[in-house]
């Protein structure tokens, strides 16, 4: 019986657009009951012993539904969850049409702009305020990268909203650690990606301890987790 | 005026949706209703914000049908508890639910994709027949804040209500 609802997710995933395969799970694009979709199927693993498979890919499945809700609630943009499938582990989520990713945005602004900083401060801003109300949450991302982020053109008033997506490593913790090691995750992809935003990330967490409560905590933890990093001197 | 829209999960089945005001035949609806003679779940339209919301509710009643694992006992009932917000059942169906007395009623129909109740079912109603999506006119929009607890910085209330309705199993009530 429950193998009848997996085969109809299975039919119905295997004729559409695969987006994206990552190591946890595939992203498919679709239209759902009239809206355009994103289906997010975690797919078994096989090298996991299939017990342990099970409790993990339907937890962190409940974790990225939960992370999500809580996100909304608290007014911070992130998908809406159309359904949830337990049995595939498939959520079929809002796709937000017409956004671009902020990773996709800043390398653009930066090739086509002279002065490429001010139009990008404004974003860092924005940035800097949706996570410490996150962080205010006590909603842990888990994969803060710039290609997590969407920018898409708000229809009340033309301005650019900030979309949080792909919560599938989230967690709840009011621990100022997990918040720094966040915001670190977030610094580290940063960085890399963007090369010469040192500024702008400074900016970015400006933002941040100007907007939430609990910053002083997180900024503290965070530049003890960048004294413990990869190749760092261990000289105390 | 009626709207159907297939499942595309379930490929069989699709979802049908008629509205209806200045209903003077509610009580004889649900009785039909309880008895089958409606194969249909009569929702309270001023709990709908748009039509979607339904089909999110039956896609969720098809697919927990399939499986086993409905919470009520019938398509039909498990299509009105899943609009709830609560895991309480009887309080959604007082809730989503039409009463005796109600002037107006929001019709689901699942069927199979080559079926059609259309004309059948609105023989049965004495009411005007609206165009589904109208049934933005007929919205409680505060009493769906209130129960929903929707707060002013989640913006978009369909939303908010929609993924309240997909996510109700694993977040705790409020």
């Amino acid at each position: 019986m429950a193998l009848d609802s997996s085969v109809s997710v299975k039919q119905f995933l295997s004729k559409l657009d695969l987006l994206k395969q990552g190591a946890e799970a595939r992203v498919y694009r679709a239209m759902f009951l009239g809206k355009p979709t994103i289906v997010k199927e975690r797919f078994p693993k096989l090298y996991r012993h299939p017990i342990l498979d099970e409790k993990l890919t339907h937890r962190r499945t409940v974790q990225e539904v939960r992370a999500i809700l809580r996100c909304r609630k608290a007014g911070i943009s992130a998908p809406v969850v159309y359904f949830v499938d337990y049995n595939s582990h498939a959520i079929f989520l809002e796709d937000i049409v017409g956004s671009i990713t902020v990773r996709d945005h800043i390398a653009s602004t930066q090739l086509s702009q002279t002065k490429p900083g001010e139009q990008l401060d404004l974003l860092a801003k924005k940035i800097g305020q949706i996570l410490a109300r996150m962080h205010d949450e006590d909603v842990v991302h888990g994969d803060l990268t710039t290609s997590n982020m969407l920018l898409r053109t708000s229809a009340d008033n033309g301005e650019m909203d900030l979309v949080l997506i792909d919560f599938g490593l989230s967690y709840i913790s009011a621990l100022p650690e997990d918040k720094g090691v966040d915001m670190y995750v977030l610094e580290k992809a940063f960085l890399s990606t963007h090369p010469n935003t040192e500024a702008l990330f400074e900016k970015l967490l400006k933002s941040y301890t100007a907007s939430s409560k609990k910053s002083t905590a997180v900024i503290k933890k965070l530049n003890e987790v960048r004294l413990r990093g990869r190749k760092r001197s261990m000289v105390g | 005026m009626h709207l159907t829209q297939r499942l595309e999960l379930f490929p069989d089945h699709a979802v049908t949706q008629l509205l209806f005001r200045d209903v003077k035949n509610a009580a004889e609806l649900r009785k039909k209703a309880m008895e089958g003679e409606i194969n249909g779940a009569l929702i309270n339209p001023a709990m709908i914000v748009m039509p979607f919301q339904v089909l999110v509710a039956a896609n969720k009643a098809v697919h927990l049908q399939k499986i086993g694992k409905m919470k009520t006992r019938s398509l039909n009932s498990e299509i009105i508890f899943n609009l709830s917000p609560t895991n309480n059942i009887s309080e959604a169906f007082k809730r989503f639910g039409i009463s005796d007395n109600d002037n107006a009623v929001h019709i689901v129909l699942v069927h199979s994709v080559d079926e059609d109740h259309v004309a059948d079912t609105v023989a049965k109603v004495d009411g005007q027949q609206l165009q589904v999506d109208q049934v933005s006119t007929l919205t409680d929009t505060d009493k769906i804040k209130k129960l929903f607890r929707v707060t002013p910085k989640e913006g978009n209330l369909l939303d908010a209500v929609v993924c309240r309705m997909a996510t109700k199993d694993v977040v705790a009530q409020h």
